[in-house]
């Protein structure tokens, strides 16, 4: 259909024969149903004489309906309504693609935002930023996507399983830093046995084996694992990573024990507690098993 | 030029000498890993006369006739962390079969495998449950009052306790490498400890898995554990009986059991990060662990190069506790080097039977001494003097 065609479609008097068809139709209908109606006990038939009430009610509604509607002033109201329709549509359209356009702007914002948050042309401590500015970027950009307020029945598992993921992520972050410090000692190592390689060369003593040179390599590592690990850096990021390790356990055992719930099988808390109620009455009859027989043998 | 002193042409000679090897080494090695290797750990014959929940005790058969052997007989109390069979290795390399030829009548906890159902229970538990059980127990089988006793580790903390509650059941006590000052900063763990949340922890896992705690020990020294270990082993791999005893050693280190969750937080936050078992502030069950109650002999053995439990969280028990007879004896190695080094298997367990043997009739002697051993003896000052035993 072009455009000529749309203009010059007119839909009135399409809907006046479709209004006029009907009512002729409904209308002896409706006679036809009272007139038979009439011959049968209301009084006997209950039931049917509401539904035919009923039915008597829709038929009248439709036919004064259909009559106001076949005035020409009232097709005219509607066919107006019909032809403003398009723009409703496309007003809606407009607020819909508004709001995307808002979010999408929203998401650009935050990602600009991820740009501050790293210094551009930082590459003196490259590889050890990586990983760090990863998790800063994480901890103001994205967690609080997961923390966003969960809604109906499954509110809580949702909520859960969002726990869970963000534990993950932290844990992930924490354990890359963790290893990165402890691959330290690795980089020094090398740097510290290059230094003496060159001042043995230009004293001419480099050794012939090449397990002398091992040797040295894994005593320097050795002395420089001990200065790291007795650091408080190190102490304070292996808290860390083993709390991250920690949360992530214990935020996965929820999930599982919403999964488990829905078995047949006793969860991990039901068990806890009955291994303690055992451990408890274990300990309490033992404790009366001495008592006794310190009793019976001072008789 | 500096490039000129460089004997690049002898290096890689000796590369390519060292590649024959390596392959050569590789072809036997083959052989080697093939074939039936012997790495059975823990095999000198024993039967369970007790046993306790998951808790057992050994009892080892005597190899001398019941005539030569001492009338009491010596309990040994072993860690929650890694498991006894340290202490018998393989034959030739075992405390155990040392201590049977010298005489001593050797039971031992197997304190098992904890599970899920063991989470709740406390180092009381241990302490004053199942170790005294087990106490009472050989007491009745060989109708004595008094048995020896000796820890080792954190089974020596346990047996510190239990003598300090328990005195008049033990004739003699014999702590190895036992922590009873946690406060020191020599060991890397009393280091790390000082910060752990063991709350968190236990309120995680339960019990404390065996495979996070080796990690841990792993890391203590990485360089050695994870790198130099294994370099080594593959410089000996075409050698059968090396390949065989470092198999054993695998066995025994990567065979940790869980360590109970209460245990593992009391432990944690009473002894290393408050340090009670040392200042006799220590409670079980409602009970004080008052030090100046272990009125009988002890002997307290340490290692000087013991990264886990180094001398200054061991050398202080002997001036704390009640005993006049006391001595401490600092040996030149490692915190395993005592049990397993040929070199020292051959002076600590005669020396521990002589000790025993030696107080075997006679009445507790004052005495107060403190030796070292080994290449490179050090200087100690007498550790104790004069003080009083509490009864």
């Amino acid at each position: 259909m072009n455009e000529k065609e749309k203009e010059s479609f007119d839909p009135k008097p399409v809907l006046e024969n479709w209004m006029k068809a009907a009512t002729d139709f409904w209308g002896p209908v409706m006679d036809m149903w009272s007139a038979a109606s009439g011959k049968t006990d209301t009084s006997t038939k209950q039931e049917g004489s509401r539904a035919k009430k009923n039915l008597e009610s829709a038929l009248r509604s439709w036919k004064a309906m259909s009559s106001a509607m076949s005035e020409p002033e009232a097709g005219k109201s509607i066919l107006e309504g019909i032809q403003t329709l398009p723009e409703i549509v496309l007003k809606m359209t407009q607020t819909g693609w508004d709001s995307y356009l808002k979010l999408q702007q929203q998401w650009y914002e935050r990602l600009s935002r991820i740009g501050q948050s790293t210094e551009a042309y930082r590459f003196d401590n490259l590889d050890q930023d990586a990983v760090s500015v990863w998790r800063e970027i994480y901890e103001k950009e994205f967690r609080q996507l997961l923390f966003m307020p969960q809604l109906g029945l499954t509110r809580s598992y949702q909520e859960r399983a969002n726990k869970a993921m963000d534990n993950f992520n932290l844990f992930q972050a924490a354990i890359a830093e963790f290893l990165q410090l402890l691959y330290l000692p690795m980089e020094k190592s090398t740097q510290v046995m290059q230094e003496k390689v060159a001042e043995m060369a230009d004293e001419g003593q480099l050794p012939e084996n090449p397990k002398v040179y091992y040797q040295m390599w894994i005593k320097i590592l050795e002395g420089h694992y001990m200065t790291l690990l007795k650091s408080p850096e190190y102490t304070n990021k292996m808290d860390r990573t083993l709390g991250a390790f920690e949360n992530f356990v214990a935020s996965k055992n929820e999930i599982l024990q919403d999964f488990l719930q829905t078995l047949p099988v006793p969860t991990d808390k039901d068990m806890d507690e009955l291994y303690q109620e055992i451990y408890l009455l274990k300990k309490r009859m033992r404790e009366h098993e001495k008592n006794h027989e310190m009793e019976t043998s001072r008789q | 030029m500096a490039e000129a002193k460089i004997p690049v042409d002898l290096i890689l000679s000796k590369l390519a000498e060292d590649a024959e090897k390596t392959q050569e080494r590789a072809q036997k090695a083959k052989d080697v890993l093939l074939s039936e290797l012997d790495t059975a750990i823990a095999t000198t014959p024993y039967e369970v006369l007790y046993q306790e929940d998951r808790v057992k005790l050994k009892h080892y058969y005597p190899v001398l006739p019941k005539s030569k052997l001492m009338k009491t007989p010596l309990l040994v109390v072993y860690a929650l962390i890694n498991r006894e069979t340290m202490l018998d290795l393989q034959p030739g390399r075992s405390i155990v079969q040392n201590f049977l030829n010298d005489g001593i009548d050797l039971y031992m906890i197997d304190w098992g495998y904890p599970t899920r159902k063991d989470k709740f229970l406390t180092i009381d538990d241990h302490v004053n449950g199942y170790m005294d059980n087990i106490v009472d127990f050989i007491c009745r089988q060989h109708s004595l009052p008094k048995i020896n006793l000796m820890g080792i580790c954190m089974g020596g903390s346990f047996s510190v306790m239990y003598s300090a509650l328990h005195p008049e059941k033990i004739k003699n006590l014999v702590t190895t490498v036992t922590p009873t000052n946690f406060d020191t900063d020599q060991g890397l763990l009393h280091i790390w400890m000082k910060n752990v949340d063991a709350d968190r922890m236990v309120k995680t896992f339960g019990n404390m898995p065996g495979d996070i705690m080796n990690l841990g020990f792993l890391l203590l020294n990485p360089a050695r554990l994870m790198i130099d270990k294994y370099v080594g082993f593959l410089e000996n791999i075409d050698n059968k009986t090396f390949v065989e005893n470092f198999v054993r050693m695998e066995k025994w280190i990567f065979d940790s059991p869980d360590v109970p969750g209460e245990t593992f937080r009391q432990f944690i936050t009473d002894c290393y990060q408050k340090n009670l078992l040392i200042q006799s502030k220590m409670e079980l069950g409602g009970r004080r662990v008052d030090l100046k109650k272990i009125t009988m002999p002890l002997i307290n053995f340490y290692g000087q190069y013991d990264h886990l439990v180094p001398p200054a969280a061991c050398e202080l028990l002997t001036s704390k506790v009640g005993s006049k007879d006391t001595q401490d004896i600092c040996l030149q190695t490692g915190h395993i080097g005592i049990y397993v080094s040929s070199k020292f298997q051959k002076e600590f367990a005669p020396k521990i039977a002589g000790w025993l043997r030696e107080r075997e009739h006679a009445e507790p002697r004052r005495r107060a001494k403190k030796t070292s051993s080994g290449p490179k003896p050090v200087k100690k000052s007498v550790a104790k003097t004069g003080s009083v035993p509490v009864s």
